[in-house]
């Protein structure tokens, strides 16, 4: 054992540089797995894992305290398919709060109280982000806002109410159920003048509307009719979740996937580089009388060894980054802090890293030296002779008679003496373009993605319409003065506007989720995935969720009930990525289903040149009932979306440069003897160098023009899997995010980390005294 | 063959004064003096460690003296840099090792070749030379092979080809036949006698007592570092045997 010790120590001591390198690779690895793992755990249904977590109410009831008692309402508990309840909980509707310390509170003009006395009920367990539990009568604890981030408590904060009650902030506190806007005492809720009472339920069969349905109608059976005033579906919240910012998820997914399956690739190759390119000394080792296994033992432990330190080290600070990353990614999509709260590294993770990369280093290494034991040592020994005709001889042939410089012919010439080696390093550097090319796209594409969302191509300015039902200032226009304004100011070339509603559609239980635009809308519509723009009454698109779901198909036609509770038969005419279930052009027909009856948004085009900053401006003063602002600001969860995918991709990029390094470090040195040789002859330092740099670049170059259409491809085929995955079928215009500069730096990337790797070995060895290289070699 | 008075007219190739190599606290020279003439094929013997490979890596320039000066073709090669050494190396001395020291990814052909052409050879004329150089050592059949499919002797005569590409004015030998089997080395010792014959200057560095009575008209015996003694020899007859 000592003399296997002895041999691995020696190794490693002589290679440092590609020790050095090993540990880095694995470290970055292990680093990347820690936080890709995190992120795929976390990422797995992060709303089901965080409602789970807080037992959420799968329907949150309220009931009118005129109707129904305390009592009656208990026994509903045990009605059969319910497994868990809390309540009932006295809830009052507050109108029209002051605003706290200069920012709203939950919606406007309507505010939702619930008497709980504790956060920790068995059902919809809250989770208090900071502060303390109302206690007392004046107190108040929040749902914690959203967009405002973690939220401090501060002596000053109080809910002011519009007959002058003041009621103190004492908490901030997160509901899976979005259960109510804030907690007080159940006597301060009656104080405050509760007309209902809120029940929170658990059903044993919660998989659809039509089960929840069934299921309260057995609950409230018993009840006196009408007191049931109305119930909201945990369904509603985790669709909503899943819309929009939702849909990032599989983005995320796949940069998770892409990092271990990198990682695992790339110390594959690192590892097994290593040890193909100790043949020579494994030769040596048997010679000297190593029995076989004592070799691979050699070779294990050399690899072994910097190994576990990198990873030791990679993993601690996978931990620290990988809990940021999810963090970060998280806020960014999901702004709620209880959903935040289960997305901490799992404990799991940590051995996994920590047994799997070691032994993951080892099996990639055992590969190859379980190949070199069976060697007889004179082979291994001469390992790297070159005994080659054909093709490899007509190339070095032809170079060798081109007129270059002999020192660039024969750096040209090296990469075709051995096949094998140039395989094994073009591979790496392909692998490491391929990668980040494709890194590189799926990031560009996130960020189309929020543009396409956005729409950010074609409409430069959106003007939000304020809704005095929720205490805002009424707008001095109606629709087709807006219309008529907002044409005739300069720059102006489309205009349109649009209102979401929720309407019912036959054979389906639920809600629909619906949006109907007017206008423009030829030339301001989202891009669509399938078919066409309605061109008018009769038609819609839906979303590509609402497709899948409902196993849509170009010209099939669904019925909607329209603003007078008439059924309208529609015909499906085309497909969108993203927005609302459904989208029409009927103005007339739908448009009163909405939270005003009238347009909420209306959305500009531009003309080029004209200034969007100044055009909101402009509409802004022109009526104080309307809020304009400029589309296509990168938003927060956009930002961090970015920020985040960056990071992988910078992860992912160090990792395959790290591989590419390695290999070309290796690749140089077994060429230590030739080159002392070459100075030997009479080859300059200068020259030496030459030769190197350009073998290697020539190889990365290769590397570089075959990893970028690779990685391309690769791209091409992701992003639709991505969205077939979720069931959305994202837009072609997601695919075309080339820029042709960009593909050349990515082409020459291989080349450049060639070059690099190979620059400095290649100093080293020209510098290197040739009497001792040869002496040595 | 040669007389002491024609041997003292001609011009010095080689000049070592007082030169010392130190490895540390270890000196591997120790005050070497020596001068090689024009024309003059000079044996460097002594066991092993006592710094007959170091002389000859100083006078081919692979290493540099700590003390004294070496100069070679009139040139003082401690003045000279990495850049300046490389082009004495590839202009004034050609080297034959006992390992042969080729490129094992050129075929023989190339490796005789590229010596020229780092001089600045077109490609055409050093081919043209080199399948001179290969005729005269009788190996013309084997320009296209790899070294690795070379027996010995054929590696050896494809090194001394390329060292006599740019007809340089020192031929250096270190243990030239070491690595050779009997026969392989008579050809070996054969073609370095000729080669001395047509007025090539060697000098061989070897363990052999029969490579220094074939080869060379002078023996250096080192010990220690030091020059110990040195003789001249009447040479045995050889020649080349194909």
């Amino acid at each position: 054992m000592s003399a296997v010790w002895r041999a691995s120590r020696a190794a490693v001591k002589r290679r440092r540089l590609q020790t050095f390198t090993l540990g880095v690779v694995v470290m970055v690895s292990s680093m990347m797995a820690v936080a890709t793992l995190s992120l795929l755990a976390a990422i797995s249904g992060p709303f089901d894992k965080a409602f789970n977590a807080a037992h959420g109410a799968h329907i949150v009831a309220e009931y009118d305290r005129a109707k129904v008692t305390e009592t009656q309402l208990a026994q509903t508990a045990h009605a059969s398919g319910v497994t868990e309840a809390s309540g009932p909980y006295p809830l009052a509707v507050l109108n029209h709060p002051a605003m706290v310390g200069g920012r709203p509170i939950g919606l406007a003009g309507s505010f939702t109280a619930v008497g709980r006395d504790r956060p920790d009920s068995a059902v919809d367990k809250l989770q208090l982000s900071s502060g303390r539990w109302a206690a007392a009568p004046d107190e108040i604890v929040l749902n914690m806002p959203k967009d405002l981030g973690a939220q401090q408590i501060r002596y000053d904060s109080r809910v002011t109410l519009a007959d002058g009650t003041s009621l103190k902030v004492v908490g901030y506190a997160s509901s899976a159920s979005n259960s109510a806007d804030g907690w007080v005492t159940p006597a301060e809720a009656k104080a405050l003048g509760a007309t209902s009472e809120q029940m929170l339920y658990r059903f044993s069969d919660a998989g659809s509307d039509t089960a929840l349905t069934k299921d309260m109608a057995t609950a409230t059976k018993d009840l006196p009719s009408g007191s049931l005033t109305g119930t909201s579906s945990y369904l509603g919240i985790k669709a909503n979740l899943a819309k929009g910012p939702g849909t990032y998820l599989p983005f995320l997914t796949v940069f998770g996937i892409l990092g271990l399956l990198v990682s695992v690739l790339i110390v594959g190759n690192v590892v097994s580089g290593a040890v193909v390119s100790g043949y020579r000394h494994i030769g040596v080792l048997k010679a000297l009388g190593f029995t076989p296994d004592q070799v691979t033992g050699v070779y294990l432990t050399m690899v072994t060894f910097p190994a576990v330190l990198g990873c030791a080290v990679g993993t601690a600070v996978g931990s620290v980054v990988g809990e940021k990353l999810v963090h970060q990614a998280f806020w960014g999509i999901f702004n709620n802090d209880l959903v935040l709260a289960d997305t901490s590294v799992p404990a799991w993770i940590y051995p996994a890293v920590l047994i799997g990369m070691p032994v993951l280093v080892a099996v990639s290494a055992l590969i190859p030296a379980l190949k070199a034991r069976r060697l007889p040592a004179a082979v291994a020994i001469s390992a790297g002779s070159v005994q080659q005709t054909g093709r490899g001889l007509a190339v070095q042939r032809r170079l060798g008679r081109s007129g270059l410089p002999r020192p660039v012919s024969l750096g040209l010439g090296w990469p075709f003496a051995r096949p094998g080696r140039t395989a094994l390093t073009l591979s790496t550097v392909v692998l490491g373009v391929t990668t980040v090319t494709m890194a590189i796209g799926l990031s560009a594409s996130v960020v189309k993605y929020g543009d396409v969302q956005k729409q950010t191509d074609r409409i430069q300015v959106s003007v939000a319409v304020d809704n005095p039902k929720f205490g805002q200032t009424a707008p001095a226009h109606s629709d087709d003065q807006l219309f008529a304004l907002l044409r005739s100011m300069p720059g102006a070339v489309h205009v349109s506007a649009d209102t979401p509603l929720q309407t019912r559609m036959a054979g389906y239980p639920g809600v629909v989720r619906m949006a109907v635009e007017t206008g423009d809308t030829d030339a301001l519509h989202p891009d669509l995935v399938h078919g066409r723009w309605p061109s008018g009454p009769g038609e819609v698109v839906v979303d590509s969720e609402f497709w899948h779901a409902h196993g849509a198909a170009l010209g099939q036609t669904i019925t909607l009930d329209d603003s007078d509770g008439r059924p309208r038969s529609e015909t499906i005419v085309g497909e969108t990525a993203g927005g609302w279930d459904i989208t029409s052009t009927d103005w007339d027909h739908f448009a009163k289903l909405g939270p005003s009856g009238r347009a909420a948004t209306f959305s500009v085009g531009l003309s080029k040149g004209t200034n969007p900053q100044s055009f909101a401006a402009a509409v802004r003063k022109a009526d104080p009932g309307i809020q304009a602002s400029v589309n296509g600001g990168t938003d927060t969860m956009q930002k961090v979306m970015v920020s985040v995918i960056s990071s992988l991709t910078v992860m992912l990029m160090i990792v395959a440069a790290l591989g590419v390094f390695n290999t070309v470090v290796l690749n140089t040195r077994e060429r230590r003897k030739d080159l002392g040789m070459l100075k030997a002859v009479g080859m300059t330092p200068r020259q030496v160098v030459t030769m190197v740099v350009i073998s290697m670049a020539a190889l990365g170059l290769v590397g570089g023009v075959v990893g970028v259409p690779l990685g391309m491809a690769v791209h091409r085929i992701v992003i639709p899997l991505t969205g077939h995955s979720t069931h959305l079928d994202l837009p072609s215009s997601l695919l075309h995010v080339w820029d042709w500069r960009m593909l050349a730096l990515l082409g020459l990337s291989g080349a450049v980390i060639g070059a690099l790797g190979a620059w400095l070995p290649s100093i080293r060895a020209a510098k290197a005294p040739v009497a001792e290289v040869l002496r040595t070699e | 063959m040669t007389n002491s008075r024609d041997h003292e007219a001609r011009e010095v190739v080689v000049r070592l004064a007082d030169v010392r190599k130190d490895f540390g606290d270890y000196s591997a020279l120790d005050g070497v003096s020596l001068k090689v003439r024009a024309g003059e094929s000079v044996a460097v013997m002594g066991p092993s460690g006592s710094g007959k490979s170091t002389l000859l890596n100083m006078v081919a320039g692979l290493d540099r003296a700590t003390a004294g000066t070496v100069t070679v073709a009139g040139q003082d090669l401690g003045g000279l840099g990495e850049k300046g050494l490389a082009l004495y190396r590839r202009r004034h001395v050609g080297m034959i090792f006992q390992f042969f020291n080729l490129l094992d990814d050129l075929p023989a052909l190339d490796n005789i070749t590229l010596a020229g052409q780092l001089v600045g050879l077109k490609a055409r004329p050093a081919r043209k030379r080199a399948l001179e150089l290969m005729d005269q050592l009788g190996i013309a059949g084997r320009a296209d092979v790899y070294p690795a499919s070379l027996s010995g002797g054929e590696r050896q005569r494809v090194a001394t080809a390329r060292a006599l590409m740019n007809r340089p004015a020192l031929l250096l030998a270190d243990e030239p036949t070491g690595a050779l089997d009997s026969r392989s080395g008579d050809q070996v010792m054969g073609l370095l006698t000729d080669l001395n014959k047509l007025g090539q200057t060697l000098l061989i560095v070897t363990h052999d007592p029969r490579l220094a009575a074939k080869c060379a008209d002078r023996v250096v015996e080192v010990a220690d570092g030091l020059i110990a003694r040195e003789w001249t020899v009447e040479r045995e007859p050889a020649g080349i045997t194909r």
